[in-house]
């Protein structure tokens, strides 16, 4: 088989063969066995099928795109390179397969969908450093490349998905805390999350959460924690329970970010922000 | 025969001064006598026939075949703005030159936008106009938007000058000398598709650019479209509940219906759209969809709404322009609708000749190659001649900036043989990360901002809304 994909690549040009092949593919399912069968390609080879793959999603026949449809009818290949997270022989290859397959919009619409989303959630705690940090670039990829489908999915899923997302930002892994706290940021942050952002900041117990993190021992988690915070002080229509918290605990909060992370002086939007937060919130 | 580009160049010369400088040691006449260096204007005009119309204010023409003449090139003076040593004018803007740099730290090719103070506050709205774009820019990080990298304020002089991503030339230069003043299909659906990529982002970060047009779309030495000028761009309030807005300084043929109706809010992202419609229409037919002697006809017409596709436009891309061209900017298509479009979708047949960017006005070089190369020769080399350099550099009025052979030592030694390879710009310079938005988004954690001789972003400068 290698033989095959190996051979293929040279003829990539060549419009005939290319849709031969591509033909052939679909036909016997190839892809469905290449992924089965990653475990036995090493390295070099799975940079080979990452090639053909590649050239086959890209393939396009007028408005058609032949790989994308027939793929989606055959969802059990991106199924199989999810699943392929659970077996670290595996892991990195699927990761970089399946990265690829959710550059195009309606693959990724098929692996952003419950329930299969949410074994993200579970990848995510696996404890190989590698395969975490893999896992993480799908998962942020999913969420931010395809911007509507990406904010229909956070609409439709918000109290499920923040549930389990909760469970990222207190995760133990620090790295994983770390990212989740950045990547919630730059949800909150992009307008076409616009109607997740209101309900998310609206919710008093979202804000003890990203308070507590504001406290976080790692720095950069406190650091990142303050770029989501100050999402919540600046909103201009805040909910009366919102209210109620930033006020209960105005003063600690005060003397917090008066001192938080006061050796970033070089930072002059930081400290800009900083001092706006310290102003909105001894205006409460 | 007189050849008009004559006119330009000979306006040139400095009437006051009796040197024909125009006729320089290595100038050569058709004729082979020997070249006195300096006549009188009246030697000059006897000993070279030349055809002659003196006017009032001393502009005469000549009549000389022009593959005869050879003018010497200018001599150069190296000059150096913080880090960056200066080349060649590209572009002039109504706020100042826009010339070629090259960052001598990181020799990464840059283009640097010179404003000066005293011009701006003349300019309606100028010095405001310039702080938003700053303000504006500083937060946008995207592979189709014009990245600021640096902004340097020389209070003494009462300039400032804003580094950015270097790019080739525009499609609007491009469509000037396309023979019908168009693209080949294949070629605008791919500036559309980036120009589509950069919007979306923008509207992501809330931004709205308001002044889409062919000549604020601008191109890499890789072809990659960078939305530019963001002189009349509008931030939304992030926590603004949608996209409305009130003012808009865009140009008059771009304006959608709304704006030319005078209608006191309207939806920003459409405004967006719709002139990139009548972009879309413009590069792919040559023509505009509305027209009008003066603005206020162009106004009325546009106010209408009423146009024609061109027959000889396909029917998808027809379809395309009619839906991003909708008088009711809630029918009108949205950028994922556009994105989605058919014509989009499918990528045209290369069928038709790619329009190339012409050389730059005032020179010949079909490839636009560096223009700092000259002048970082002439850091090397000093001129021997003060003289000379003094004549040619009187009504350059950059002259004696910082004029910093000091800073020598710093530089790379570069090899003339081995001219260097900076027709890629991909190298990203460092220091100026993008900083994290307010309310917007940023990918880098680091903000280390290197201090530099001059003074980077006053504080007050940075001020948020």
């Amino acid at each position: 088989m290698r033989v095959i994909l190996c051979g293929s690549r040279d003829q990539e040009p060549q419009a005939e063969q290319m849709s031969t092949l591509a033909q052939e593919f679909y036909h016997f399912n190839l892809f469905l066995q290449v992924v089965n069968n990653l475990r036995i390609l090493d390295s070099e080879a799975v940079e080979d099928v990452l090639e053909i793959f590649k050239s086959l999603l890209k393939r396009a026949i007028g408005p058609r795109t032949p790989t994308l449809d027939y793929i989606s009818n055959k969802t059990e290949v991106l199924f199989i390179l999810l699943k392929g997270y659970e077996n670290h022989e595996v892991a990195l290859k699927s990761g970089l397969l399946l990265r690829e397959c959710i550059r195009y919009e309606p693959l990724a619409k098929i692996i952003l969908k419950p329930p299969q989303f949410y074994d993200f959630f579970t990848y995510l705690e696996m404890p190989t450093h590698e395969i975490v940090s893999d896992v993480f670039s799908t998962f942020k990829d999913l969420l931010t490349r395809h911007k509507a489908l990406c904010s229909c999915f956070l609409e439709e899923n918000y109290q499920q998905f923040f549930s389990r997302y909760k469970g990222l930002m207190d995760s133990s892994n620090g790295f994983i805390k770390k990212q989740s706290v950045k990547l919630l940021g730059e949800l909150l942050l992009n307008r076409h999350n616009f109607v997740m952002m209101t309900r998310y900041i609206n919710n008093p117990e979202n804000l003890k959460l990203v308070m507590n993190l504001l406290r976080d021992k790692d720095d950069e988690v406190q650091f990142e924690a303050f770029h989501v915070f100050k999402i919540f002080v600046a909103n201009p229509n805040k909910a009366q329970a919102i209210f109620d918290v930033l006020e209960k605990d105005k003063n600690k909060l005060l003397d917090l970010i008066n001192q938080f992370h006061t050796h970033r002086t070089e930072d002059e939007q930081f400290n800009d922000e900083k001092n706006y937060l310290i102003a909105q919130i001894q205006e409460l | 025969m007189v050849d008009v580009n004559m006119l330009d160049k000979v306006q040139k010369i400095n009437p006051e001064q009796c040197l024909p400088v125009g006729v320089t040691s290595n100038t050569i006449i058709s004729g082979s006598q020997p070249c006195p260096l300096f006549l009188e204007p009246d030697e000059f005009r006897c000993q070279f026939d030349f055809f002659y119309e003196e006017e009032g204010d001393g502009l005469f023409i000549h009549r000389v075949n022009s593959e005869d003449i050879i003018y010497s090139p200018r001599p150069r003076k190296a000059k150096l703005i913080g880090k960056y040593l200066m080349g060649e004018c590209l572009g002039e803007g109504s706020y100042g030159k826009v010339k070629e740099v090259l960052d001598s730290e990181t020799l990464c090719r840059r283009a640097v936008k010179i404003l000066k103070q005293k011009r701006l506050k003349r300019i309606p709205n100028g010095e405001q106009n310039v702080q938003r774009e700053i303000e504006i820019l500083r937060r946008l990080r995207h592979p189709n938007v014009i990245q600021l990298v640096d902004v340097i304020h020389n209070e003494e002089k009462q300039k400032m000058y804003l580094v950015m991503e270097y790019c080739v030339g525009g499609l609007q230069e491009m469509l000037d000398t396309a023979p019908d003043k168009k693209f080949p299909e294949w070629q605008a659906h791919g500036y559309m598709c980036q120009l589509l990529d950069g919007l979306e982002y923008l509207h992501g970060q809330g931004t709205i650019h308001k002044d889409i047009k062919p000549s604020n779309l601008l191109l890499t030495t890789g072809g990659v479209l960078k939305i530019s000028d963001f002189g009349v761009a509008e931030r939304l309030d992030y926590f603004a509940k949608d996209d409305t807005c009130r003012t808009s300084q865009g140009s008059p043929a771009f304006q959608p219906p709304e704006i030319a109706n005078g209608v006191e809010s309207f939806s920003g992202y459409k405004v967006d759209v719709w002139s990139s419609g009548v972009t879309l229409f413009n590069i792919t037919t040559g023509k505009f969809p509305f027209k009008g002697d003066n603005i206020y006809r162009l106004f009325e017409n546009i106010g209408k709404g009423v146009f024609t596709v061109p027959r000889n436009v396909p029917s998808p891309l027809a379809n395309l322009i009619q839906g991003m061209l909708q008088m009711d900017p809630n029918e009108r298509f949205g950028v994922q609708e556009v994105k989605r479009h058919p014509w989009i979708k499918r990528k045209p047949p290369m069928v038709g000749r790619e329009v190339p960017l012409p050389p730059l006005p005032d020179s010949s070089d079909e490839l636009r190659s560096m223009t700092v190369i000259p002048y970082l020769d002439a850091m090397y080399n000093p001129m021997e001649s003060d003289e000379d350099d003094e004549r040619s550099e009187a009504g350059e009025e950059e002259q004696s900036e910082v004029n910093n052979y000091g800073n020598l030592s710093s530089f790379p030694v570069i090899d003339e043989n081995e001219p260097l390879d900076v027709n890629q710009p991909n190298v990203q310079s460092s220091h100026l990360e993008v900083e994290r938005p307010v309310f917007g988004l940023g990918d880098d954690l680091d903000r280390n901002r290197k201090s530099s001789r001059l003074r980077r972003l006053s504080p007050a400068s940075c001020k948020q809304q």
